[in-house]
């Protein structure tokens, strides 16, 4: 939430926070020497992380330019951020902060369609990290939850945790998942709300914006508000169609909210 | 409009084919439009071959040998004896007409300007204006490789789809096939926009060329690949779905509907490596330009002039689908190694779905020599 981040911000000397869980600068990467099946670009989220260490403080300390990304992470996951960013990237830093403020703070429950229990291992880290890359949605849990659509053990047992991602994925459908992506490849969702009312946060973890992107949320809304960091961007083409809300983005920068209605 | 979603609500044949072939991905089509009754003449393809209408040592077309051929064509496709009434059977003045040509070659091979300007000067006879006519390509960097605006009347606009490359802004979120091929994310392949939106006839202009992925490219690579988005996620390793993407695409309504003509340009040609130009030694002259309203059917001729030239040269089948002809990453520049196990049977497969004749037996492959 912003008004912990600026906070936060405030009291950070670059010196070691002590308690806080360290995360990597957000972004992407092309990793052309490590073995792949497609050209998709290498995204480092941590939206997982966040979830995995929920309630507890976070710290960044991220390179030239990447201020705003990890500003709009923290947002999106309603992370108690404290961010070391270079001293030039102060201009960013404050107009990523009004931005913040202009939107408001959202709602901070998060939606999603998968309950995970977890082991804590690399491995279910990892599988994590899939299932925030691939917008399937989670929230991790001590014991089954009987309202989630699928309830999943993530542990040290899994050996593939591409193919264990997809198969979840399969068993959940494309049709029930909360929400789709479609046009880019780094532009990763978290939803917040009581179902109601939903906000979406979509982070844009490429090095450039991305054009004409279409969402799709499984339910039917309306549209109350959307707003886009630096574009005026706003959700068009809406529709309510085969039991999912969708629009478009034109553009998106960085970071972009939605929020969205039930229809009654 | 009222939305309607066809769960291959066009297609009942791929489904007939699934019981044969299990090797069809589940295609969903979700379109608001219908069809469109147009001008068609099923199975029938005009070759019109000249050898003067290319230098082969300078590679420049000779663009009064083009008039001719283009004239000869379409008089030989529509048995009329006017050239004016034989645009008209396709166009009327107050079409609005994008012109699909293929740059992936370019700047070496591509839809040759004099064959696109004859196309633009033939519609403006008939009355369409230079406005309604829109010259149109994905891809920018490569559109603007050929520089076409040199050969059209400036007020022609010459526009690609994706500013900057991978924007799907320009495509039409209504209208779009869903498709999980190798669990990607992004599932959808949307039409451009321009197709849904605005052009109400759409003339396809080809070229003749060996491709990696799908066996040949002609008609029905253009029309598909060359009108929806996110599609080289059909390709992975060596398997390609390209058999049963691109007739899904290309009959996806309002794209199968508006393509009324074909205008294939064989002044030059690629015989390995396409759809790319990877060395000029793959370039080659069938110095053919043919014109069909049946993209199945030219498609099919392709095939054997692609074959006969690959022969000619010692470069294995596009048939071949053995495991030791493959190559592990890269294009290859060997003409007996691939990528990718072709697919020429996608143009069968296109017929399946209603596309047009792939019976060699039953197409009319009128020859005319300029």
């Amino acid at each position: 939430m912003f008004p912990i981040l600026l906070a936060a911000i405030a009291i950070f000397n670059g010196k070691d926070v002590p308690d806080c869980v360290k995360l990597p600068a957000p972004g992407t990467n092309f990793r052309p020497n490590v073995a792949t099946a497609t050209t998709a670009p290498w995204v480092d989220s941590n939206g997982w992380r966040i979830a995995r260490a929920e309630g507890k403080k976070f710290c960044y300390d991220v390179p030239k330019d990447r201020v705003v990304l990890a500003m709009a992470e923290a947002d999106a996951h309603h992370a108690d951020a404290i961010i070391k960013f270079p001293p030039e990237d102060q201009p960013l830093f404050d107009k990523m902060t009004a931005f913040l403020q202009k939107i408001g703070p959202g709602p901070t429950h998060d939606l999603g369609d998968i309950a995970v229990k977890e082991d804590g291992s690399p491995i279910a880290g990892e599988t994590l990290n899939l299932f925030t890359r691939r917008n399937l949605t989670f929230r991790i849990v001590g014991a089954n939850d009987p309202k989630a659509l699928m309830n999943v053990t993530v542990d040290s047992s899994i050996k593939d945790p591409n193919e264990f991602t997809y198969s979840i994925r399969q068993k959940l459908t494309d049709e029930k998942r909360l929400i789709r992506v479609y046009g880019s490849e780094t532009v990763l969702a978290n939803l917040t709300g009581d179902g109601k009312h939903v906000r979406i946060h979509l982070v844009n973890y490429g090095r450039r914006g991305a054009d004409g992107l279409r969402v799709r949320v499984r339910g039917s809304y309306q549209i109350e508000q959307s707003a886009f960091f630096d574009s005026d961007s706003k959700a068009e083409e809406y529709t309510v169609t085969d039991g999912g809300t969708e629009f478009s983005i034109p553009h998106i920068d960085v970071y972009g909210v939605v929020d969205l209605i039930a229809k009654p | 409009m009222k939305r309607r979603t066809f769960v291959l609500g066009s297609a009942i044949a791929p489904a007939a084919l699934a019981s044969v072939d299990q090797d069809i991905p589940k295609y969903r089509i979700v379109t608001p439009y219908h069809a469109e009754q147009h001008y068609r003449i099923p199975g029938t393809v005009v070759s019109v071959h000249s050898a003067k209408s290319i230098d082969e040592t300078t590679e420049k077309a000779d663009p009064n040998v083009v008039r001719e051929m283009m004239t000869r064509g379409m008089l030989g496709l529509t048995g009329e004896t006017k050239l004016g009434d034989a645009w008209r059977r396709f166009i009327e003045p107050s079409d609005i007409v994008g012109i699909k040509v293929n740059c992936s070659g370019a700047p070496k091979v591509c839809s040759n300007p004099f064959v696109v300007a004859e196309i633009v000067r033939n519609l403006t006879a008939v009355g369409v204006k230079p406005a309604n006519i829109q010259i149109y390509e994905r891809f920018e960097d490569q559109l603007k490789s050929v520089g076409y605006a040199k050969y059209l009347d400036q007020e022609v606009p010459i526009q690609a789809v994706e500013v900057p490359r991978g924007s799907i802004r320009n495509y039409d979120p209504k209208t779009y096939v869903e498709v999980d091929f190798f669990g990607e994310d992004d599932t959808r392949s949307n039409m451009i926009r321009w197709v849904t939106e605005r052009f109400t006839k759409i003339i396809n202009v080809p070229n003749m060329k060996d491709h990696g992925a799908a066996g040949v490219t002609g008609c029905l690579k253009n029309m598909a690949y060359g009108n929806f988005s996110n599609v080289a996620r059909s390709h992975k390793w060596e398997k390609t779905n390209t058999k049963t993407f691109i007739g899904t695409l290309a009959s996806t309504e309002p794209l199968r509907s508006r393509v009324v003509l074909n205008v294939m340009d064989g002044l030059k040609g690629v015989w390995h490596g396409g759809p790319f130009v990877l060395n000029p030694k793959f370039v080659f002259y069938p110095k053919i330009i043919a014109f069909t309203t049946d993209p199945v059917s030219a498609d099919r001729l392709l095939i054997d002039i692609i074959e006969t030239e690959r022969k000619s040269k010692g470069a294995n089948s596009v048939w071949d689908r053995s495991r030791d002809q493959l190559i592990s990453s890269g294009r290859s520049v060997d003409p007996t190694k691939n990528h990718f196990i072709r697919e020429p049977g996608h143009i069968e497969y296109a017929s399946s779905l209603g596309l047009g004749v792939y019976d060699i037996n039953k197409i009319k492959n009128k020859k005319i020599e300029v």
